[in-house]
């Protein structure tokens, strides 16, 4: 590892040599205040122009409180500059990378990844972008591209200190100094020999990077690990299936010993409530996807929402959305933390079409409301239990509605939503004045074709997931509005394909992006769309804003990524023409 | 007229240097790097098959099928399942199971993302019988022609051939 530690550094300082040579002296203003910390990332809201977290503040809003692109002129919103980015390259079973991330700024210094983790640093001040430095993680593109079930991606960097710190595919907890670029420390936290694989962004809470694993289509045992920013040790891992002993255990059942391969992977960042120092983070489908009698019981916590001691990663609360899943309905998704009508909320827009909300600080169910067009599997959520009508605690595999589910009995399965959703990780925006919270939405069936699991079919690195989707529907998208007062729908904005990218609130605007290359703007109440750009290229990452030299911009990542072009393709033909592509835009007034 | 002949004279163009590029490791073996382009993602590196987000999709080690009957089942897809026909034309100006699209109603297949030119159909139902077709457990040899030597992809292979753990059976 020092061999390689040091020819990185080697490699970053010789390659950058040129760049910085030519680059502007950062001011001393900019100098001295440099360091990230816990009290500035508690206040980060209070930094308006910056955008110093993955999902914009701890609660996870993607709020911006910038106004100076507002209703009244975002119609004359337009490109400022561009840059190209690098990162796709295939790897594995990928035949090119793309772009997820989410740009983070901080006093106008832009910080952004491609699917195969090098970090950007870029100056955004004057007007246009400048590549400060790149950092190259040389990722091992074939031990990590051939166990990522979807897609070549890396969805951005956290802040800590004079720290810039992000993930690799293969499994990486990089640490890079803000000023040189050269990787100042990394170590190992997943194992694409067991099929894991890192996409999200980390999540820095009192000085520790929290990360998040995939996996769950490859027999993994899902993890949230805290990893010291001094030390570089790690603090703790807490399993999402329980080990033996542990609470839980007893929901995987049967003679498969199914929960050493029981997924429950935790690939989207989460959310911190510092009130109670709580992470809310969710936790992904169980394994094999498609066959739930391989697995009897509720199989604890996948399709969960867990709370989690921020210091010690015990497990403080629990929600599970869909118990024994047949489906593959993650409940991967980030949790937004809103304090409505006098509670303390979590807010998850789930894989099954359903937007819950529970009380954050005891688990406990508050609401459901189904955010997507059609609804198959089941006839709804009951209002008094959170728990699907058909779920049937006695019953150690769920069959819901059994015309809609896979199983032994039924090999070829349409359901609605389809098992990428819903909604899938591109992220929810909240606008707190409003009280409305924005969707990105999947509106899909699909079919499954079930395929029965034997404990000799679990081998490392290899799919487990009993069976497989095609796409004999065509599949549209929406961004749906839910006003959190009333957990209803408030609205709903239908796009031609799936939103992919996610969702940017600013106070009388949404943006988001399609993965047929427009970026646009809605009116936050009315959702009426009010402007639109055309990338030409596909859009699989959600916006952002921010303010350098006193200016707002908004920032989107542009480059066809995720899963959607090799496995989804068929249910929206047009997307056939989106090329590879790996681009920056920026646009301002 | 022109607007018709200038796709056919590009494809034509086109084709020679790309395909003698294929022909690198076609030949008597066929062609790894349309498999790994084609196939790879829903039959897996290996050709094993078994399920995915791919869908579920059959053994290519156990296959039963003859080199033309592969290139076959390439060109036109499987009706009735998500293997999608690789022929530009298929059931549209060229005939598939003696049928065209009218004829297929919901068991027309998927179309492929990027179509395959007849060299590469050859070149891979010859990789799919010489290579794969009635091969056992994958080994680390096969690994390593696949992903290359200097990755840790076929890492559990070497643990598996280099410890006491019973090795695949080949």
């Amino acid at each position: 590892m020092t061999t390689s530690r040091t020819a990185r550094r080697i490699l970053a300082a010789t390659s950058l040599a040129a760049l910085t040579a030519g680059a502007l002296p950062a001011s001393p203003a900019l100098a001295a205040d440099a360091g990230v910390t816990q009290e500035r990332l508690l206040n980060a809201d209070k930094e308006e122009g910056n955008w110093i977290h993955h999902h914009k503040n701890f609660a996870g809003h993607r709020y911006s409180t910038l106004t100076q692109i507002n209703k009244g002129n975002v119609k004359t919103l337009k490109v400022a500059w561009t840059m190209h980015l690098g990162g796709i390259e295939g790897g594995g079973i990928w035949s090119h990378g793309g772009l997820e991330g989410t740009p983070i700024v901080e006093n106008g210094m832009m910080y952004v990844t491609d699917g195969w983790g090098s970090v950007y640093k870029i100056d955004t001040r004057g007007g246009e972008g400048k590549l400060i430095w790149k950092m190259d993680p040389k990722t091992d593109r074939e031990w990590a591209g051939a166990v990522a079930c979807c897609g070549v991606n890396n969805r951005g960097v956290a802040l800590w200190g004079d720290l810039v710190v992000s993930h690799t595919l293969d499994g990486r907890l990089i640490a890079t100094n803000k000023e040189t670029g050269q990787v100042a420390w990394q170590r190992q936290v997943a194992d694409p020999d067991k099929g894991e694989t890192i996409t999200g962004a980390p999540l820095i809470v009192k000085g520790m990077a929290i990360s998040g694993v995939g996996g769950a289509e490859y027999g993994i045992r899902g993890w949230i690990a805290a990893t010291d920013l001094k030390t570089e040790k790690e603090v703790w891992r807490t399993h999402t299936i329980p080990g033996k002993g542990e609470p839980g255990y007893e929901t995987w059942k049967g003679p498969n010993n199914a929960a050493v391969s029981g997924g429950g992977s935790t690939w989207v960042t989460g959310t911190y409530d510092p009130d109670t120092d709580t992470i809310v983070w969710g936790v992904g489908n169980p394994g094999p996807d498609w066959d739930n009698a391989y697995r009897p019981g509720d199989n604890l916590y996948t399709d969960s929402t867990l709370a989690l001691d921020a210091t010690t990663g015990k497990i403080k609360w629990h929600f599970q959305h869909t118990p024994n899943d047949p489906y593959d309905y993650d409940s991967v998704s980030e949790n937004l933390l809103v304090d409505v009508g006098g509670r303390k909320l979590a807010i998850e827009a789930d894989r099954n079409g359903f937007g819950y909300a529970v009380d954050r600080t005891t688990g406990q169910f508050v609401w459901a409301t189904p955010f997507v067009k059609k609804v198959t599997w089941t006839k709804g959520i009951n209002p008094d239990t959170g728990k699907p009508f058909e779920y049937d605690p006695t019953k150690d595999v769920q069959r819901y509605i059994p015309s809609a589910t896979p199983s032994a009995e039924n090999k070829n399965a349409d359901f609605c939503p389809g098992n990428m959703g819903g909604k899938n990780w591109p992220p929810t925006a909240y606008n707190p004045n409003l009280q409305y919270w924005y969707i990105p939405v999947i509106e899909s069936c699909n079919r499954v074709t079930h395929e029965a699991m034997t404990t000799a079919s679990l081998k490392p690195r290899e799919f487990f997931t009993g069976g497989g989707p095609s796409q004999p529907f065509r599949i549209t998208g929406s961004v749906t509005a839910i006003d959190v007062k009333t957990g209803k729908v408030a609205g709903k904005h239908e796009t031609q394909f799936p939103l992919l990218g996610g969702m940017l609130a600013t106070p009388d605007l949404v943006f988001t992006g399609e993965p047929s290359g427009g970026v646009m703007a809605l009116d936050a109440k009315s959702l009426d769309k009010l402007w639109e750009f055309r990338t030409g290229g596909g859009v699989n990452a959600p916006p952002m804003t921010f303010t350098v030299d006193g200016k707002q911009y908004l920032a989107i990542l542009v480059g066809l990524g995720g899963a959607w072009d090799k496995w989804f393709i068929d249910s929206t033909p047009e997307l056939k023409n989106i090329q590879t592509g790996s681009m920056l835009y920026v646009f301002a007034l | 007229m022109r607007k018709l002949l200038l796709p056919a004279l590009l494809a034509g163009l086109l084709a020679s240097p790309a395909w003698a590029q294929g022909a690198r490791t076609g030949g008597g073996e066929g062609d790894l790097a349309v498999f790994k382009k084609a196939c790879s993602g829903c039959h897996k590196w290996h050709g094993g098959g078994g399920g995915g987000y791919g869908g579920e999709a059959l053994s290519l080690r156990k296959t039963q099928l003859d080199k033309e009957q592969v290139a076959e089942v390439v060109r036109c897809g499987r009706p009735g399942t998500g293997m999608p026909y690789h022929l530009r034309g298929a059931y549209d100006t060229v005939k598939c199971y003696d049928s065209l699209k009218a004829d297929m109603g919901s068991s027309m297949p998927p179309e492929t993302a990027v179509f395959l030119r007849p060299p590469e159909i050859d070149a891979v139902a010859t990789y799919v019988v010489t290579q794969l077709k009635g091969k056992g457990e994958p080994t680390l040899e096969e690994c390593t022609t696949f992903f290359g030597a200097t990755s840790r992809a076929c890492d559990i292979y070497r643990k598996k051939e280099g410890s006491d753990a019973p090795t695949a059976s080949h």
